[in-house]
């Protein structure tokens, strides 16, 4: 699944994505919010779930066990 | 002025946490007297010039006493942040390699835009591998992070030079050869700093005729008034210094066992226990802040939204911590565990209410 959240600010993307992550448990997410990289990083080791970055705006999320 | 008798400067009943606390009723009070008397210019030879002179040098006592240093390492500052690149460009020569923290003030990478640097990744905890560096080459070292309270990492195996930004609540390191304090970090006047200069390696970086350090345009009346507020600081810290730890570990446990999902900075075992940084995940901070506002508490955040250039902190994003939802608390003695108990009851209903 992609999930678009260009042009959104913090804390929207990781909102959206966690909702989106108790359907599905893998997503790509779009996002050019200059906090999305830190947050995810924190996100990741708050929940347990994974992330890798594809490019700047590109990131494979996968749900953790 | 027309707005000063109006309600622009005044506060109302708002329990602030914000880091700007009001100046010590004590130096408030010769500040007063002394801006009323139209205080005179200490270098003068009038009789109240050299009166100025001699209050100003007993100011200047103070400062040595607290801050530990000689009379002759003093230097008064108009603009704080003018003594960053007083500071640390004084040190640095042409084979200089200029080393410092990622959770260092923005002023700290400003400088090193300028020179050949490298910027120290830290870990979560604020922590570093330190350099050893050679003779010429300079480091930084942060006393204690503004934002996190976290204490930064020792100088003393570092072979070149020291910068220290300067708290009042730590001894300086074995070695250092230039520092900086605010007067804000000690609830004195802004608009004041003291940089300090100690014997060898610092050569004036601004085009001088003189052998002064520093501009010189400072106010006098602030700088006494900055000592007046020091030696008060020193004494309520000291005194109450307990009581703030035992407020800033209540926070701490109740974010832990009472709401889910937050990130809080640094361990209490380690960091000044007047400040407290901590991330609420899902939450707007601008939200957040607001809704405190209206409910009649003034904190602060490192996030994004609520920054002028919409950029997350930098010192959270270094550690690896959360950078949204972010609130910063400054605990002071004059707060109550009565006031921190309806603050955080008012917090939980309003992070279960934006999270919703």
């Amino acid at each position: 699944m992609e999930l678009d959240c260009r042009g959104m600010r913090c804390p929207i993307p990781i909102i959206k994505l966690a909702h989106a992550l108790k359907t599905e448990s893998s997503i790509r997410l779009l996002s050019d919010d200059p906090a999305t990289l830190p947050d995810l990083s924190a996100w990741a080791r708050m929940t347990g779930n994974k992330f890798t970055q594809v490019n700047n705006e590109t990131f494979d999320v996968k749900k953790g066990n | 002025m027309r707005f000063l008798g109006g309600s622009v400067l005044s506060v109302g009943s708002v329990t602030t946490f914000q880091s700007e606390a009001p100046l010590h009723p004590a130096a408030a009070e010769f500040l007063g007297d002394a801006f009323a008397r139209g205080w005179a210019d200490p270098s003068k030879i009038h009789q109240e010039s050299r009166k100025v002179a001699l209050v100003l040098n007993e100011a200047k006592e103070v400062y040595c006493q607290h801050l530990g240093l000689r009379h002759d390492q003093i230097n008064f500052l108009g603009e704080p942040s003018l003594g960053f690149h007083l500071g640390i460009s004084g040190l640095i020569e042409a084979e200089s390699t200029f080393y410092h923290s990622a959770v260092d003030r923005s002023e700290v990478f400003a400088v090193a835009s300028g020179v050949r640097s490298k910027v120290l990744p830290v870990d979560i905890t604020g922590q570093y591998v330190a350099p050893t560096g050679t003779v010429v080459d300079v480091i930084t070292y942060q006393a204690v992070n503004g934002e996190t309270g976290i204490p930064g990492v020792s100088p003393n195996g570092f072979a070149g030079k020291v910068f220290v930004e300067a708290s009042p609540l730590i001894s300086l390191p074995k070695k250092w050869n230039s520092a900086l304090w605010d007067a804000r970090s000690w609830n004195g006047p802004a608009g004041l700093g003291i940089l300090a200069i100690a014997d060898k390696g610092w050569v004036n970086p601004l085009p001088h005729n003189d052998s002064r350090v520093t501009p010189g345009s400072f106010s006098a009346p602030l700088a006494i008034a900055g000592a007046i507020a020091l030696e008060n600081y020193i004494r309520d810290f000291n005194e109450h210094e307990s009581k703030i730890r035992a407020l800033n570990a209540k926070i701490r446990n109740f974010l832990i066992t009472q709401l889910e999902d937050v990130d809080i900075a640094g361990d209490l075992e380690t960091a000044l226990p007047h400040l407290l940084s901590f991330s609420l995940l899902y939450v707007d901070a601008q939200l957040l802040v607001d809704e405190l506002d209206k409910s009649g508490y003034a904190v602060d955040s490192g996030s994004a939204c609520n920054s002028m250039n919409m950029q997350p902190s930098h010192v959270l994003a270094a550690l690896g911590l959360l950078t949204h939802g972010n609130v910063r608390m400054s605990l002071r003695a004059d707060h109550t565990e009565m006031e921190i108990e309806k603050f955080l009851s008012v917090l939980k209903d309003l992070v279960t209410k934006i999270r919703r």
